[in-house]
């Protein structure tokens, strides 16, 4: 058996003359939790789709399980789809929605009927067999949709915002389940999403999808610590990671608006007014009471979240920045705080938006 | 509130209850008597006695006793009653089957797949509703008997079926455009493909849909009287609309009112079963669509 679960070679996608993905090359390991993330109109779903055999390749190809399944039918495919809408059959029972796709296969009654009651145990819905769609809840229909899939026994599960239409407690719940069925199964599974907490908590690697191209993959962590770029860096994390606009000043320091900070950067790299974007996440922002080589913000609104407060404030230059603040000490809007980070919670970009990690390999600026 | 002020509101209550109550059912009634009434006349009519029905048809209901001598007499005419009703039973069925399945065809493709001149050409078909049915009738006539299909029931049915079409066609595309893709998309992972996926997972989703068209092509072929009256032109093909006018003109100029009511009575029941059995899937086919 290969250990490469599905494998995307050159995949690109046109809608007449607008191509929507530009050659996406990627490798799935065989049981691995694969999250695509990204904006809206990124192409996350097309290239699920894609993979699902719903939506044509244009160019590339396509394997699952070390066979080319390109321009095979969906149902060939050895995949399985969770819709976002459910889609059920609303004129079927649970049972027979379970069963469609196996009667379709004409697999025998007795394997349908005891893989309908495994998948149905799994998900905790025997007690609904005999419902129809219409008569569930948005929680149950989504375990039906669910277990639709799980009796087909796929290679590949694939599931398209499958949570987006329930409330949040509801979501959370499902999310857990979802991590479960993952353990329990070890298919492989691909899912797309546009909510990152989904993508952090069920990924074992994430895919940043911007304009139908991958800017990064890697696990949640990697994604989060070491974003590629601007782009990524921007999108994961909540509040999202600060990314000000500095300039190089030569022995080592850069200035943000009026400040001059001190970073422990090579000077070799850089040339005196060369443009940079520092990247600093939100809870790396410590508020100092000395404004020795610190920035100075004023706070605009501030989020009070119970164990934590987001600070939203503004430098001397009208950037905006956001600080989660921690201490006891309550703040007020209007008030001016200095904010200090430690070296290596900074992230370099270039005026490009590209992450200066390669550039300065080798140097103390990031634990890569 | 003291005890007894809540219970004279509780009274007053049930009160303005009780009297909007009645108003409704009262409404209901009234307009219940005004829509059955024509059809009881009608039947009570038909059962007159064979001289009484000779006579002006008031009062309408039977004076000297129930007799079926109406429908005796309605067998008098043309080729019989049971010819020109299986006649008209065949050119309605078929006219059903051959719309339905034409419409349900079209009706998915044009809701479901991208080929050009799509819209051009479901705005044309549209179009032709807008083509009063008489100034076509020459060229009809004209066409079908270049074909060889003039005076014959095939002939009418295909001209009915024609005529039925683009309503027909509008109707299934708008059931077909409710059904959410993801359903079909669903069918199709699950191994469903072509026919079975249009029989198994989107006919029973779009039967409100066939029902209304079933309906209306039913009682549109059914009661047609003109297009029967000048492409046929055989005593026994003729379809009971134009059995009815025979009736209607009587002979030497003495109408038989008996008749002519039973003709009536033959005439409305099937309809009236038709409808009467579509009727809870025609009202959700003609929603359809409007709320998505």
């Amino acid at each position: 058996m290969s250990d490469t679960g599905v494998v995307l070679t050159d995949i690109r996608k046109s809608f007449g003359s607008l191509e929507v993905i530009h050659g996406i090359d990627l490798t799935i390991a065989e049981g691995s939790f694969v999250v695509f993330v990204g904006p809206s109109g990124c192409g996350k779903s097309t290239l699920l789709r894609m993979i699902a055999g719903l939506e044509e390749v244009t160019d590339g190809e396509i394997e699952i399980k070390g066979r080319n399944v390109t321009d095979l039918d969906p149902s060939d495919r050895g995949i399985a789809m969770v819709f976002q809408s459910y889609a059920l059959y609303p004129h079927m029972s649970v049972r027979e929605n379970l069963a469609f796709g196996l009667k379709m296969a004409h697999t025998d009654p007795a394997e349908i009927e005891r893989r309908v009651k495994a998948a149905s145990a799994i998900l905790k819905i025997d007690p609904l067999l005999e419902r129809r769609p219409g008569q569930l809840s948005g929680g149950q229909r989504q375990r039906v949709a669910i277990g639709r899939a799980i009796v087909r026994k796929p290679d590949v599960f694939l599931f398209d915002e499958p949570l987006s239409n329930l409330d949040a407690e509801l979501r959370v719940s499902m999310r857990i389940e979802i991590a479960r069925l993952h353990r329990e199964l070890g298919n492989t599974m691909i899912y797309v999403t546009h909510d990152q907490t989904e993508a952090m908590t069920l990924a074992d690697m994430i895919v940043v999808l911007r304009d139908g191209r991958v800017e990064q993959t890697g696990s949640p962590r990697e994604i989060y610590e070491n974003p590629a770029n601007t782009f990524v860096a921007g999108f994961i994390g909540s509040p999202r990671m600060n990314l000000l606009n500095a300039e190089w000043v030569g022995d080592g320091s850069i200035r943000i608006g009026k400040s001059r900070i001190a970073t422990r950067m090579d000077d070799k790299l850089m040339a005196p007014g060369d443009k940079l974007t520092l990247g600093v996440r939100p809870e790396h922002m410590n508020v100092v009471v000395d404004d020795e080589g610190t920035l100075r913000a004023k706070v605009d609104f501030y989020e009070y979240l119970g164990g934590t407060q987001f600070l939203y404030c503004q430098l001397e230059d009208g950037q905006a920045v956001t600080a989660e603040y921690r201490s006891p000490v309550p703040v007020q809007a209007g008030d001016i705080l200095h904010f200090r980070w430690q070296a290596d919670d900074l992230r370099f970009f270039d005026a490009a938006g590209l992450r200066l990690t390669d550039v300065v390999a080798g140097i103390w600026l990031c634990r890569v | 509130m003291t005890p007894s002020k809540t219970s004279l509101s509780k009274q007053r209550r049930a009160c303005k209850s009780f009297r909007a109550d009645s108003a409704y059912h009262a409404t209901g009634i009234a307009i219940c008597l005004f829509f059955l009434a024509p059809f009881v006349i009608t039947f009570l009519a038909s059962f007159r006695h064979g001289t009484e029905a000779r006579l002006a048809p008031l009062p309408p209901w039977p004076t000297n006793g129930i007799s079926i001598d109406s429908y005796l007499s309605l067998d008098t005419f043309g080729a019989g009653i049971w010819q020109h009703t299986i006649n008209s039973l065949l050119v309605s069925v078929a006219t059903v089957v051959l719309t339905v399945a034409v419409s349900l065809l079209a009706g998915y493709g044009f809701s479901r797949y991208r080929f050009p001149l799509k819209n051009v050409l479901f705005v044309l078909i549209i179009a032709t509703l807008m083509i009063p049915f008489q100034s076509i009738l020459t060229p009809l006539f004209i066409i079908l008997a270049k074909l060889g299909l003039n005076n014959s029931l095939l002939g009418l049915t295909l001209v009915y079926v024609t005529l039925q079409l683009p309503f027909s066609i509008f109707m299934m595309r708008n059931a077909f455009d409710a059904v959410p893709k993801e359903i079909e998309e669903a069918a199709r992972i699950d191994g469903a493909r072509d026919l079975k996926l249009l029989v198994r997972v989107l006919l029973p989703l779009v039967l409100p849909g066939v029902a209304t068209v079933a309906i209306f092509a039913f009682l549109n072929a059914w009661n047609e009287f003109l297009a029967a009256l000048i492409l046929l032109s055989s005593n026994e093909k003729y379809t009971l609309p134009v059995l009815m006018m025979a009736v209607r003109a009587g002979r030497l100029g003495a109408v038989n009112w008996g008749a002519v009511q039973a003709g009536v009575a033959v005439m409305t029941v099937p309809c009236l079963i038709v409808f009467l059995l579509l009727q809870r899937y025609y009202m959700r086919g003609l929603m359809a669509g409007a709320v998505k």
